[in-house]
């Protein structure tokens, strides 16, 4: 496993999310996920998962507080900057939500070929091997209203692994459901680890068949305090 | 007394139509510069460099594709219509006159300098346009704005620049087209009718013997503009929807009009200018 360094990949300090599903009060979050680490994050409305994903990527501000990804607050940045910083984060989110003019292919492959400059074939060939971990023959060429709901939730995996990114994202709950990804799920975090990667998994619940085989170093609750550490059984 | 409510309720009348009239007008021109500064940033972050990396291009040349190719029997069809109209009409009333003589410069002034223009501008709008607003309609009700935000992937260059270039481009090239089958398709038929006996040489003669240095500049530029206008109508309509209450089939009437506004409004204003 990569060696942890001091500096925390993502860090949000005092970060306040402004108006939840199901508080009153505005929810002050304390994380620090240093390098190479997992974590997980009970967050039991989804609309409040949404927003702690967006304060994570630095989508929408705190009302109060920082946000911090890799050492850099996310508001020091232009928001052309952070669009550019966010090369360096891999997402499972919105499994359902392709666009209608690409296919899932291009959809997957955007990103990889917006931000970076690798041959297509060295990309194709990463993204043909994660989705086979994934169970997938490859990746799905066809558009999304031709693509199975279960290849489309797989596809959304690879396009979260793709790379090497220094945070991977996963925030979903149709994930959550497949029972039948918690083995490639958890392999693939852990391949991210060794890679030196973070991971952090906002679930419905903790109980979650998905998140079985995830070993996380930390996992929390989103309470009406903010984050409650909790241990799993 | 009651004069002097019916005065009060006068003066509130005008006022409230006053007011109505200056909401208008800032709405109006709030839109218009908006418009106007949508159109700037395209054009500067069309001319950096770092925008043109390979998603944006692999969308321009789609669209290009859907724009200049996929429509080039629409062009020819809609020119051989109106080379019908136009041309057989021109030469007729011309002959009937005894003004044949002036074929050349009836037909440089309104198609190539009016009608082209504007028939391509709402060719445009009818074939690609309205693919486009349904297309960027969902994209805030469908995630994917968000989406593309997460991993990073910036909207303005990666769906509107390529689609203004290549709309613009894909203007110019289909009024290339509706030209030429339009004059091909009028020469042929007036030919065919006994109307003209001169040959077609002699027609492209004519013709651009009616042709002035500007003509081969206004009209491909007006074309280029009305073309890149269209665009920005429609992903500026497209985007613009934020929820789902705004229903998908109103955006289509909206960003025609929208559309057939810069359409004449271009038009006018090349007119006037050039």
């Amino acid at each position: 496993m990569a060696r942890p360094t001091t500096r925390s990949v993502l860090s949000l300090q005092g970060a306040t999310l402004g108006e939840r599903q199901l508080s009153t009060a505005p929810t002050r979050v304390d994380l620090e996920l240093p390098r190479g680490t997992a974590a997980l994050i009970q967050v039991d409305d989804d609309v409040d998962a949404a927003s702690l994903v967006d304060l994570c990527m630095g989508i929408v501000p705190p009302a109060d507080g920082t946000v911090r990804f890799l050492g850099v607050d996310w508001q020091a940045r232009t928001p052309r900057e952070r669009l550019t910083r966010r090369r360096r984060i891999g997402t499972v989110v919105q499994t359902h939500v392709w666009p209608s003019h690409l296919t899932v292919l291009e959809s997957v492959l955007v990103a990889r070929f917006y931000h970076f400059d690798r041959p297509r074939d060295e990309v194709i060939a990463d993204a043909t091997a994660l989705a086979r971990l994934f169970g997938l023959p490859g990746l799905p060429a066809g558009r999304r209203e031709s693509t199975p709901r279960r290849a489309l939730v797989r596809a959304a995996c690879v396009r979260g692994f793709i790379g090497a990114p220094d945070l991977i994202l996963v925030q979903d709950q149709t994930l959550e459901g497949t029972v039948d990804l918690a083995v490639p799920m958890a392999q693939a975090i852990a391949d991210a680890r060794d890679r030196g990667a973070t991971v952090l998994w906002i679930v419905e619940s903790l109980a979650a068949e998905a998140v079985r085989f995830v070993q996380a170093e930390q996992v929390f609750r989103l309470g009406d305090q903010g984050l409650v550490r909790v241990r799993r059984r | 007394m009651i004069t002097i409510r019916q005065s009060s309720l006068d003066r509130g009348w005008i006022r409230r139509a006053l007011g109505a009239l200056g909401a208008l007008t800032r709405g109006g021109t709030t839109n218009l510069l908006l418009f106007v500064s949508l159109a700037a940033t395209v054009m500067i972050v069309a001319g950096r460099r770092s925008t043109w990396r390979r998603p944006v291009w692999t969308e321009f040349k789609r669209v290009l594709g859907n724009v200049a190719v996929s429509s080039l029997s629409t062009m020819i069809a809609t020119g051989a219509l109106v080379g019908f109209a136009l041309v057989t009409q021109a030469v007729y009333w011309l002959e009937a006159t005894g003004q044949t003589g002036l074929v050349g410069q009836v037909i440089v002034i309104l198609l190539i300098r009016e009608i082209v223009p504007i028939l391509v501008g709402l060719i445009i709008f009818g074939r690609n346009g309205t693919a486009t607003l349904i297309e960027l309609g969902e994209a805030h009700t469908g995630g994917w704005l968000r989406q593309f935000e997460i991993q990073g992937l910036d909207p303005l260059a990666l769906l509107v620049v390529p689609r203004a270039l290549a709309f613009a481009l894909g203007a110019f090239c289909m009024a290339t087209v509706l030209l030429l089958s339009t004059l091909l398709t009028g020469y042929l038929l007036a030919h065919g009718l006994g109307l003209v006996a001169y040959s077609i040489w002699d027609f492209s003669d004519l013709v651009l013997r009616a042709t002035t240095t500007r003509d081969f500049i206004v009209p491909p530029l007006k074309c280029i503009t009305i073309g890149f206008m269209v665009a920005l109508a429609c992903c500026a309509t497209g985007l613009g929807r934020r929820d789902e209450s705004d229903e998908l089939q109103r955006i289509v009437p909206r960003g025609f009009v929208r559309s057939a506004l810069a359409i004449l409004l271009i038009n006018g204003a090349f007119d006037v200018v050039a």
